[in-house]
């Protein structure tokens, strides 16, 4: 540990949280126990499309132990359907109607078709399994393509097609618009001396967190409900289940547990489980309990990407970019997701198309279609993983035709000053994206590289160096926020000093490892001029923290931080008048106190001076003989909106070792160079990049969910499902070219989130690099070392 | 259900219990003898390692045993790895290494890499990370875990 109390924002300190979690003292949801509490199951259906005929529960009721058994007809008259405006976006799409159990039919593989509650889980799964449903088959739609096709069977059966979201990102709102601006783009194409041409495809994969989800619910006829819940947005769910469940909001409360095992953006819709949960537990009275299986997870939720883009680029012979064209196409899946609805993921990967690169133009449109599957659900890099993919290697594929580096065509077109408005309209505040390039090339020292590849391949090695970039949110705005999730993106805190001058932190985001309660307690602890243990932080309980959206788009070193930055200065300010007017210092104002080291001290007279505590309990304890029209108390709560939309950047390299007999490949190195701002927490900072990066590599080379073609899901656990172990996955070189913030009272930036979603690039773009003489294009994820030894087959044949 | 009764001994603690036959030792584990730092990852795969234990003395995945199979046996779980309040120096490593975030699936980890280290003292990097294929991490990457197991390695020996 080092670090002093003036120094604790960019100091290494070893988290708080870590002790009771590496002594089994960790309080998951799956660890808090009610009395009494009952047990749910749910009977999930076996059909990917099927109108349910009859659902015979008598077996399940006639159980010993089993307490109820409920059915989409039980409830379809009270509870009251999704979506509700809370959890509906303000963004032009049709919202499918849907309860928490199916109603008339089912829509996907595993979607919850009725529940068991008993005392005993072994009980209740066994009741699960003895509920009989006659269900009669309907056609599968089973990808975007087709669902679209003329004739498709239509999902959502009352709607005209299986489109529920559409949108030109690039061209207006109307017609006439957007017809003139495609003109004008295909202008540029028409001119233009190079044109890449590609269809880029990304399988449907996620976050699979090692928690599941759960829930835990109880009622009180005088306090109302109050529920345990794995999320990352607890104020949200309790709006949501006030709506639907008509029950005041102010009779319900949601804890989302002080630790949650991973969340990754999976832990952030409304879903349909909880909503049932809530209702037994009212309806019976008791507790009511769910811990989901690893088969549940995997059937229902962490599957997104799954994205096509046909996307067009014209650039000029020397490597400058002139257009951008894309037709994107997502599978969405059945939609029945509260909060995103499987759009808002593709919805957001076109807006962050175009990245970094100062496009001159472009036309950018993109559609959302209904499937039989389970709904998108979000995913760290944010819809963005397959629009990133095919933008990085297209740049690559530009820098080919044009024989250059594609080093030198990324550096060549990368936004040379901010701020800067994208042809998607998206700001980029402010950072310094040349320097965190060159600060890459001088890790990466290419022309050794090239020496090194040139050396291998005369023994017949195939060695590679691939590139890629990414600009992330650091934070969502507001104005993109409110529109696009109709949630406020402030970040909120309250601080609240006790009397024996140690810190209490309130936050309303509910985090799942990202270290907030380590991080918070450096910046207040600087702010403040005390030490970080002296700081107590609670996350994620709405009976006592301020509203927040929650743990989502690298709120916390953007938002949430800079609002307790801002609550330490209110007091601050408060605390320091009124240890002026103690000391009958007229002249002073509260800049002239410098808090440091445990004291407050007047700047002007050091002997000045009252020890911290000292001086907050005056303030709590003792409210008399104060200035005129303050009272006494120390707690404050902020709401940091910043002053534009703000952003973090990041460019890696890699380089690889293909085995052109087998397919096979080998990341022989991989480096980073971010701009995170001012880093808070060193450790913290390096482990997400770490953890991003790798959850990126295990996405690309490694997990797929495959559904057959019936729409059985053939994936839903992790030997089918398979993620990265340690042996699979190198060690990440992170450095750091920092440009803070000008917009946090810190200048740091929100990090972490988007950080996987330049990883499927680099990496394919360094083995296409390594396979060069066969001149293999890499267009398709998931990355196979079989489906690569038969583009190596194929392109040997050829020669 | 058929039951049947079960000694085992968790953390140097006797459990005399009688349990139904199909009970799990992780579920035992949890339900009875109410230590809740060991975990349930996959649901009962045997595939991400959250749940293990050692029985006597072998790390062990305690999803993929019935509690009646440990009756007789000497179970350690994570909440017996600090001793007498003192951290071991693989748990003080995950701090000082940032070897966890979510710390779902740590304990696991630590109850692997606790035999592990025993039976090799001064490992590679490369056998660390060969080490660890039992145990799925979503957060950390597992670059700081090697890091963590390394530096234990180096104080313990």
């Amino acid at each position: 540990m080092t670090g002093t109390s003036e120094g604790w924002v960019g100091s290494h300190f070893h988290r708080k949280e870590d002790h009771r979690l590496i002594t089994g003292k960790g309080r998951f949801l799956a660890d808090i126990a009610r009395p009494a509490a009952l047990h749910i199951v749910f009977k999930r259906s076996d059909h990917a499309h099927a109108t349910i005929e009859s659902v015979d529960v008598s077996a399940a009721k006639a159980m010993a132990g089993v307490v109820a058994v409920v059915t989409g007809d039980d409830i379809k008259d009270e509870i009251l359907p999704m979506p509700q405006p809370v959890v509906q976006p303000a963004l032009p799409a049709t919202y499918p109607k849907h309860w928490p159990l199916a109603v008339g039919k089912v829509k996907w593989h595993g979607e919850p078709v009725a529940a068991v509650i008993a005392r005993d889980p072994y009980v209740a799964a066994d009741a699960a399994e003895a509920i009989e449903v006659d269900y009669d088959p309907l056609p599968y739609v089973g990808d975007a393509e087709s669902a679209l096709a003329d004739g498709a069977t239509i999902v959502h059966e009352d709607w005209p097609d299986n489109i529920i979201f559409q949108m030109d990102f690039t061209g207006g709102a109307d017609e006439e618009s957007q017809r003139a601006h495609e003109a004008k783009v295909q202008e540029v194409f028409d001119s233009a001396d190079i044109v890449i041409k590609q269809r880029f495809t990304c399988h449907r994969c996620g976050v699979a967190p090692m928690e599941t989800r759960g829930a835990l619910f109880e009622w009180d006829e005088s306090d109302g409900l109050t529920g345990w819940l794995t999320t990352q947005r607890p104020h949200i769910d309790r709006l949501a289940l006030s709506d639907i469940l008509e029950i005041p909001a102010e009779k319900i409360r949601i804890i989302a547990p002080r630790d949650q095992g991973g969340g990754f953006g999976v832990k952030a819709p409304f879903y349909r489980e909880p909503m049932l949960i809530a209702y037994m537990a009212k309806k019976l009275g008791r507790p009511v309990r769910w811990i989901e299986t690893r088969q549940e997870h995997l059937m229902a939720v962490s599957q997104e990407r799954d994205q096509i883009h046909d996307l067009e680029v014209a650039a000029a012979s020397d490597g400058k970019l002139l257009a951008i064209r894309d037709r994107g196409l997502a599978d969405c899946g059945d939609g029945c997701e509260g909060v995103y609805w499987g759009f808002l993921m593709p919805f957001l990967g076109a807006v962050e198309l175009p990245n970094a690169y100062d496009w001159p133009i472009g036309d950018i449109k993109v559609k959302v279609a209904i499937t039989n599957k389970s709904a998108l659900s979000p995913a760290r890099a944010f819809g963005e993983f397959p629009t990133r993919f095919a933008m990085e290697r297209a740049i690559d594929m530009v820098a080919k035709r044009c024989g250059m580096e594609p080093a030198d065509v990324r550096r060549k077109n990368l936004v040379a000053t901010l701020p800067h408005m994208s042809i998607t309209n998206e700001y980029f505040d402010s950072g310094d994206f040349i320097k965190v390039w060159d600060n890459l090339m001088a890790e990466a020292d290419l022309p050794g590289f090239r020496a090194s590849q040139a050396e291998a391949r005369a023994e017949g090695r195939y060695l590679g160096i691939g590139f890629g970039l990414g600009v992330e949110l650091s934070g969502v705005a507001s104005e993109l926020f409110v529109p696009m999730e109709n949630q406020p993106g402030y970040g909120a805190a309250t601080v609240r000093l006790d009397p024996r001058g140690k810190v209490l932190v309130f936050e309303g985001d509910a985090p799942g490892g990202q270290g907030h309660e380590t991080t918070v307690a450096q910046a207040v602890a600087h702010s403040f001029g005390i030490h970080p243990n002296d700081v107590v932080v609670t996350t994620g309980d709405t009976g006592t923290t301020p509203f927040g959206s929650g743990t989502v788009g690298a709120r916390a070193g953007s938002y949430f931080v800079s609002a307790a930055v801002q609550a330490c200065e209110f007091l601050k300010e408060k605390i320091a008048r009124i240890m002026a007017h103690d000391l009958a210092l007229a002249e002073a104002s509260p800049a002239d106190f410098s808090f440091a080291d445990g004291f407050v001290t007047y700047q002007k007279d050091a002997n000045i001076k009252k020890t911290f505590r000292e001086a907050v309990e005056r303030v709590i304890m003792a409210p008399i003989n104060l200035p005129e029209g303050e009272s006494g108390g120390l707690e404050h709560t902020a709401f940091f909106e910043a002053e534009k939309p703000m952003i973090a950047f990041n460019a890696d390299v890699c380089t690889v070792e293909v085995d052109i007999e087998t397919g096979q490949f080998k990341i022989l190195s991989w480096t980073t160079s971010e701009d995170v701002g001012q880093i808070i927490n060193p450790q913290i900072v390096e482990g997400q990049m770490q953890g991003a990066i790798v959850q990126g590599l295990s996405n690309t080379m490694f997990e797929e969910f495959v559904y057959d073609e019936n729409g059985q899901q053939l994936t839903a656990d992790f030997e089918n499902y398979k993620l990265a172990t340690a042996a699979d996955v190198p060690d990440i070189k992170v450095t750091h070219a920092p440009t803070p913030c000008p917009y946090t009272p810190l200048g740091s930036r929100g990090i972490g989130e988007g950080r996987p979603s330049d990883v499927p690039g680099t990496l394919c773009n360094a083995i296409c690099d390594a396979l060069g003489p066969f001149g293999i294009e890499i267009t398709d994820l998931p990355l196979r070392p079989d489906s690569l030894w038969r583009k190596i087959q194929a392109a040997r044949g050829a020669s | 259900m058929s039951t049947t009764t079960i000694t085992v001994t968790i953390n140097g603690e006797v459990f005399e219990e009688t349990v139904p036959v199909r009970m799990l030792l992780v579920d035992f584990i949890r339900e009875r003898a109410a230590l809740t730092g060991t975990h349930i990852g996959c649901t009962y795969e045997g595939v991400c390692g959250a749940c293990t234990v050692q029985i006597d003395g072998e790390a062990v995945k305690s999803c993929l045993m019935v509690a009646a199979q440990a009756d007789g046996h000497e179970i350690t779980t994570v909440e017996g790895l600090a001793q007498g309040g003192e951290l071991s120096p693989l748990q003080r490593a995950f701090n000082e290494q940032h070897a966890l975030q979510c710390g779902y699936c740590t304990p696991g980890i630590l109850m692997n890499m606790d035999e592990f280290l025993r039976e090799n003292p001064d490992p590679t990097d490369d056998e660390i990370r060969h080490g660890l294929v039992g145990n799925l991490c979503r957060c950390t990457g597992y670059a700081h875990i090697v890091d963590a197991v390394r530096q234990a390695a180096k104080e313990t020996r």
